[in-house]
């Protein structure tokens, strides 16, 4: 794992240093700024220190060779002297001045021309000289325009003068000058000449040199004029006097130092030397100035070692803190990372993933805590979607078989005939509902059509419709009345309903024959009916309490007429309230509307075109609701009317079948083309008759095979046809008494269709509702009875049975 | 129907021809029932047999019942339209249909 610079760790260290960072350079800054000031603090105690007793002691020195100086122009003011007694006088001041102060080398006396003795030239200048451990007494002239002497007499006070190398005296002296004022006749003083006493400053070179001085310092004299009187001799090294000057640096240039208090601290160079810290103090004798000088890199060598310690301090500091913060970021972002890239695994599906454990209840152990939370409660979600998913995949299951056991055609349901045109639509939403339909034939003339709703949804629903179907189905088939199957069939669900669910349902039954429907509501929308000349209304009807809900509930009986070409147009509210993004439902007038515009459309047509005006009114929203219905168009009998032939023959007699033939034929014959096309679409009807007596099954069998042989069917067809003649009429010989059988046989030859239907006058019974025999059983359990019955319901198309008044009628169709 | 029955080594074939329905399947009955003593081996040839109702089912039942106890009954040369109702009715998973 590399080191992240875009991580949190990084960015947290990184401003955390800034921060430190400015903080350090503060404090760094106070402490140089605090450190300078101290070191200057110091610096000038150290200068102090150093100076105050060198300068005391120059001015002490000084100040004795100016008394000198003072008292013996005093006395030569007082009187005159001839030259011998000068002489004298000047060789006594200088032994006297000498014991005073060894410096002083030489007393010199000059007079204002005719002010002193008399000499050829007018000027007059005698001078003591100490030298070679003697004093010599020497004379001077052409003083008057030497600096010593007219600035004293101009200045008419004393002074003392710029150092120089003397004319008499060839060594550095400093020149104390005092004027001679002598009173004249009348009583007021006369400057009559200049007394100077030479003072030699070798000593002053000596006593510098001597001077310790801290930080390889060193001390320097100056003069009133910057001029360096006394140096250590290294600082001068082959440079001439006046080359060795005090400068101070101001910015960035170096100008000459010009005193501006009695002492101070300036940063500057001597003789043109390195840079250096200067402390002065003045020499208030002679106005010279005293200079402490330490070179700068010596100097700032304190004040850069406490800055070096100070920065080493820092670095360290720095480096620690640096440490610990990435430590501490570590801390917080390597967690962060691991559950980075937990999340990532995460997030490609794997949900065993390991959650980094972290102790702590810090914010970061917090969020690895609701992590881990997270990952828990997401398998849990999922395993519950999975459930969810699989729960749905079995009301899927339940919705189809639901659905499945609704009948689709008329063909499977054999109940389809020349006389109506029926077809059934649902469209299930995407929750298990409760529509439903059903449609099936009472008898060969009574079709009835039922259309429901079960309130709520789910498998509640779906569970509640197929009860009610089932029941309400088989009570109309048994008891042939609609209202007797609905008090029935709402007695038996309003008993058990502890769910207080109920069904909306509308049933009718159409005679067949004439139209009639007698037909009852309970709470069902009333349906609709197309007439022939395109105008449609719905059936008025009252409409009664929906199903399951009261247990005693009468529903009453109510009619209507369908008129040949009408169409009987059921349907649930899943039509009427389809609903749009504005909330509007689809509506009983766009229902009527939309039949009307329906016209001749056959039955299925018409409930596609319902379907599809519904689509392009709700556009996009999605069906909430089952959408079902179920149209059944009226044709009338408008088949040509049957004729009927009826022809006795005896068959005992074998081999007169051609009898039955000519009787066909003899019919036939007179029909032209048209009429024989005519009677190949429409069904064929041949009746025979026979008394109940085991052996007339073969004359029935040669009847029908008779029949059917010029149809071509296949022999397989045929055979079947047989074994269920045998069977059924072998049923009838044994078990219903009767005396009579009549087989009537109706082929149509279009669709090589042929039905058989066998009427008995024996006891009521109905093979169809004998339950099937297993066919599973070992043999040992294996019984035969109802086995025959089951063949025939095997191979047959279709096998129905009715009470037809005291008669038995079960009629079988086979396609050959 | 006509009824042919051979007996060879305690093999007892019977051939049927025409139809086996509830008008001959007495005379069937009549050559089987207690008749059967000794048979091994019971074979019904139905080769030219046109078909079968449950009356011949019947008989077919009763006879593979007693065969269980003594031997095997096996049928033979059975046309498509009968191995279907041999199939409809399960008699496919009684009988032995070779």
């Amino acid at each position: 794992m590399g080191f992240n610079f875009r991580g949190l760790a990084f960015k947290q260290s990184m401003m955390i240093l800034a921060a430190i960072t400015v903080v350090f350079g503060l404090i760094f800054g106070l402490m140089s700024y605090k450190t300078q000031a101290m070191l200057n603090k110091m610096t000038i105690a150290n200068g102090e220190e150093t100076s105050r007793a060198n300068v005391n002691y120059i001015d002490k020195l000084f100040n004795a060779g100016k008394l000198v100086g003072d008292d013996i122009a005093a006395t030569l003011g007082k009187r005159k002297m001839t030259k011998a007694e000068l002489d004298e006088f000047l060789f006594q001041s200088l032994t006297n001045a000498r014991n005073l102060v060894p410096q002083i080398v030489a007393v010199v006396l000059a007079y204002e021309p005719g002010m002193g003795p008399e000499t050829p030239k007018g000027e007059f200048m005698r001078l003591a000289r100490y030298t070679e451990n003697e004093i010599k007494l020497v004379t001077g002239g052409h003083y008057d325009d030497k600096e010593w002497y007219y600035s004293t007499r101009d200045g008419k006070t004393s002074r003392w003068q710029e150092p120089f190398i003397g004319e008499f005296v060839p060594e550095p002296i400093a020149v104390y000058t005092v004027p001679i004022f002598q009173k004249d006749k009348n009583g007021e003083d006369v400057l009559a000449g200049v007394l100077a006493i030479d003072m030699s400053i070798e000593f002053l070179k000596d006593e510098i040199g001597t001077i310790p001085v801290s930080n390889s310092g060193y001390a320097v004299i100056t003069t009133t004029k910057n001029k360096a009187v006394a140096y250590p001799r290294s600082i001068a090294q082959g440079k001439r006097n006046r080359d060795i000057v005090v400068k101070e640096i101001r910015g960035n240039s170096a100008v000459e130092f010009e005193r501006r208090d009695s002492s101070g601290l300036f940063i500057g160079t001597v003789a043109g030397g390195e840079e250096s810290a200067v402390y002065y103090t003045t020499i208030h004798s002679t106005n010279w100035t005293f200079m402490v000088v330490w070179p700068i890199q010596k100097y700032l060598k304190d004040q850069s070692s406490v800055r070096k310690l100070f920065l080493a301090l820092s670095l360290g500091g720095y480096g620690i803190i640096l440490v610990i913060i990435l430590l501490i970021s570590f801390r917080v972002a390597k967690p962060l990372k691991d559950l980075a890239l937990a999340a990532r695994k995460l997030g490609r599906g794997n949900f065993d993933v390991a959650i980094p454990k972290i102790k702590g209840r810090d914010e970061v152990a917090e969020f690895a805590w609701a992590f881990s939370n997270m990952l828990t409660e997401l398998k849990d979600n999922i395993e519950k979607q999975k459930d969810m998913k699989r729960i749905e995949r079995e009301l899927d299951l339940a919705r189809n078989i639901q659905l499945s056991m609704l009948p689709g055609e008329e063909r499977d349901e054999n109940s389809d005939d020349d006389r109506h045109e029926l077809a059934p639509f649902l469209l299930p939403a995407k929750e298990v509902g409760g529509d439903f339909y059903d449609f099936f034939k009472i008898d060969n003339d009574h079709l009835c059509v039922v259309i429901g709703d079960v309130s709520g949804k789910g498998v509640a629903a779906a569970l509640f419709m197929m009860v009610a179907r089932i029941i309400l189905r088989t009570m109309t088939k048994n008891l042939k009345s609609v209202v007797d199957a609905f008090n029935k069939t709402n007695y038996a669900l309003a008993k058990r309903n502890r769910l207080n669910m109920f069904v909306t349902v509308w049933a009718g039954i159409i005679d067949l024959r004439t139209g009639h429907i007698d037909f009852a509501s309970a709470g069902h929308n009333p349906p609709v009916v197309r007439h022939r000349d395109g105008s449609a209304e719905f059936i008025p009807s009252k409409s009664g309490i929906v199903m399951a809900a009261m247990e005693n509930t009468i529903y009453k009986q109510q009619t209507y007429d369908l008129k040949p070409g009408d169409m009987l147009f059921l349907y649930t509210d899943g039509v009427t309230e389809a609903t749009n993004y504005n909330n509007e439902l689809f509506g009983d007038n766009r229902l009527l509307e939309t039949i009307r515009k329906g016209g001749e459309l056959s039955s299925a047509d018409t409930c596609a075109l319902v379907k599809k005006e519904i689509d392009h009114f709700v556009q996009d929203v999605p069906q909430f609701d089952d959408i079902t219905m179920l149209a059944v168009k009226f044709n009338g009998i408008d088949e040509p009317v049957w004729e009927r032939y009826e022809k006795t023959i005896d068959v005992s007699n074998n081999g007169k079948s051609g009898e039955l033939k000519s009787f066909v034929e003899d019919i036939l014959t007179p029909m032209d083309g048209a009429k024989k096309m005519q009677m190949k679409d429409a069904w064929e009807r041949y009746e025979k008759i026979v008394d109940v007596i085991p052996e007339n099954q073969e004359i029935l069998t040669a009847f029908v095979e008779g029949i059917l042989a010029p149809m071509e069917g296949s022999m397989k067809s045929q055979m079947q046809i047989n074994i269920a003649i045998d069977e059924i009429y072998s049923n009838i010989v044994k078990f219903s008494g009767a005396t009579e059988v009549t087989l009537i046989v109706e082929i149509r030859k279009a669709t090589m269709m042929a039905r058989l239907t066998f009427i008995d006058n024996g006891k009521p019974y109905d093979p169809i509702r004998q339950a099937d025999p297993d066919i599973s059983l070992p043999i040992e359990e294996r019984e035969i009875g109802g086995l025959g019955i089951f063949i025939v319901k095997k191979t047959m198309d279709s096998v129905s049975y009715r009470r037809n008044g005291d008669k038995n009628e079960l009629a079988i169709t086979k396609t050959l | 129907m006509q009824i042919t029955k051979t007996n060879e080594n305690n093999v007892l074939t019977i051939a049927l021809e025409g139809r086996l329905d509830t008008l001959t399947a007495p005379q069937l009955d009549a050559e089987i029932q207690g008749k059967l003593d000794g048979v091994k081996s019971l074979v019904f040839d139905f080769k030219k047999l046109d078909y079968i109702s449950s009356a011949g089912l019947r008989i077919l039942l009763m006879a593979q019942k007693v065969m269980n106890k003594q031997g095997n009954m096996v049928v033979k040369n059975a046309s498509s339209a009968i191995k279907e109702i041999f199939e409809v009715t399960g008699f496919c998973d009684i009988l032995t249909i070779e």
